[in-house]
């Protein structure tokens, strides 16, 4: 009897067509049918073997039809695809009715991605500032686009590129090995070798928890990393305000019993100290934490000692 | 007579020589009607159509854009799962390095007031300030060259630049000691300057 139930739901889910409103972005709010895409595609879709186009001379892909009292805004938006490696990046540039468009660039750009170019290419996942993916670069501060609001002057434009000074896997897309494997080399885990005194759990007090206050809400965008000249400079060896904040977590844990270990590694010319308090990171940082606070605090717990 | 002028529609018709009999007839009274930059009026028109298309791009600009330190292809060291190197610990290039910059930093600060505010003379204390300066210059000139000279990649200019700056701190030293030896010193010096 269950196999049968359950056959016949398989069959029913095959079958079963999904309701429209679920294919629609988040970010239309025009219930009117668009074009189909395609046709937008080829417009922006380059020839191979054109040279690098500054924006003023690249078309701009305009709104399907102005409406009154619309406010358009327009985009620019750094454009490389690796399929034609060749050619040299561009700024495409668009243009959005503010009000069809929701408040945030993380909109904007999943509005072009869905109604005007489905070839632009970026990183989003959770749209509100949890996830990190979304950190790149608007006009000219290092930012995550699901917490950047569109600036509703209309007069201005807004120029997009990814993180400074990263390589670029496709548009807005950068190459994160590096960073992760960075974080990797900290030991972003808990080390410990006594078990807890009464075998349960590893307690803290209030006062230790307190020091992981803006420390555990590190989301790992790289805004800040990828803000400092010493780590664009010396990403091979710096590892960047992001890596050394999380690396003071854990010098900071109550909890963990490895901090000299911990403090060790970091004890060479390059790793921590090409840190030059230039504090940019903290400037940038999305989710309004100190990166450099906790630089200088390494330093501080590893001066004079 | 404007066409043979015209250095597009000149670079045009060479580039095309059968064409050209009729580009020449046909065009003439059209290119006077449209406005040509003057640039281009300006420009040499023989000496560039003779030049093929590539390189009469590359040769018209004075300088060539050169980049201090382009981008090299990425590297990646083992697979991307393993960890980044961890450095071996050298405190003396590390933390006791930087306690000793920062103690030198600060002491620096009451070694610059003090003489003016009191007013006096101690050529100890003033030999002081020199040494302190000498260290105080070259910690500060050796960081920038860590960080703007990666010994992995320009390990050559980095060596060379390391023993510039031993050189130079050397002469430095020297001459400061001379200064304050044979003449009146570095405090008396700065004194003077301020009055002058």
């Amino acid at each position: 009897m269950a196999t049968t139930r359950a056959l016949t739901r398989l069959a029913t889910r095959r079958t079963a067509v999904p309701p429209a409103i679920f294919t629609r972005g988040f970010a239309s709010v025009d219930p009117i049918a668009r074009e189909p895409i395609s046709k937008a595609a080829e417009a922006a879709v380059p020839d191979p073997a054109r040279k690098p186009v500054p924006e003023s001379q690249t078309s701009t892909i305009k709104e399907p039809e102005a409406e009154k009292g619309a406010k358009i805004k327009t985009f620019h938006i750094y454009r490389w695809n690796p399929d034609e490696p060749s050619s040299k990046p561009r700024m495409q540039s668009y243009t959005l009715d503010l009000n069809k468009t929701g408040p945030m660039m993380l909109d904007a750009l999943i509005r072009i991605k869905n109604e005007v170019d489905p070839t632009l290419t970026f990183r989003r996942s959770c749209r509100e500032g949890i996830c990190g993916s979304c950190a790149m670069n608007i006009d000219g501060v290092n930012t995550l686009a699901c917490l950047c609001r569109i600036p509703t002057d209309t007069a201005k434009e807004s120029r997009i590129y990814p993180l400074p000074h990263m390589y670029i896997v496709k548009d807005l897309v950068p190459d994160m090995t590096l960073f992760y494997k960075q974080y990797r080399s900290i030991k972003p885990y808990l080390q410990r070798d006594t078990p807890p005194p009464d075998g349960r759990e590893y307690r803290q007090s209030k006062a230790e928890r307190k020091k992981l206050d803006g420390l555990y809400e590190c989301i790992l965008c790289a805004c800040c990393s990828t803000s400092c000249p010493s780590y664009w400079w010396n990403q091979e060896e710096y590892l960047g305000p992001a890596i050394l904040l999380q690396s003071y977590r854990w010098i900071a844990d109550s909890r963990d019993e490895k901090k000299a270990e911990r403090q060790d590694a970091l004890n060479n010319s390059m790793s921590l100290y090409r840190c030059h308090t230039i504090l940019n990171c903290s400037r940038t940082c999305p989710k309004g934490l100190n990166p450099a606070l906790a630089i200088a605090e390494i330093k501080k717990s590893m001066a004079f000692t | 007579m404007a066409s043979f002028l015209r250095p597009g529609l000149f670079r045009q018709t060479c580039q095309n020589p059968t064409a050209s009999q009729c580009m020449l007839s046909t065009f003439t009274s059209s290119s006077i009607k449209r406005a040509t930059p003057l640039a281009q009026q300006l420009r040499p028109s023989f000496v560039r159509s003779a030049i093929p298309k590539s390189t009469r791009i590359a040769a018209f600009h004075a300088t060539q854009r050169q980049q201090l330190l382009p981008p090299q292809p990425q590297k990646i060291l083992g697979t991307v799962n393993d960890p980044a190197p961890v450095p071996t610990p050298e405190p003396t290039h590390g933390a006791y390095h930087w306690s000793f910059e920062r103690l030198v930093s600060a002491g620096l600060v009451p070694l610059c007031i003090a003489p003016f505010a009191a007013g006096s003379l101690n050529p100890v204390m003033d030999a002081t300030l020199c040494a302190l300066l000498i260290i105080h210059s070259h910690i500060g000139f050796e960081a920038c060259i860590i960080d703007y000279f990666p010994k992995n990649r320009v390990p050559v200019a980095r060596n060379l630049a390391m023993w510039a700056l031993r050189i130079g701190t050397v002469v430095l030293g020297v001459a400061l000691y001379s200064f304050e030896t044979n003449d009146v010193g570095v405090t008396e010096a700065v004194k003077r300057v301020w009055h002058a």
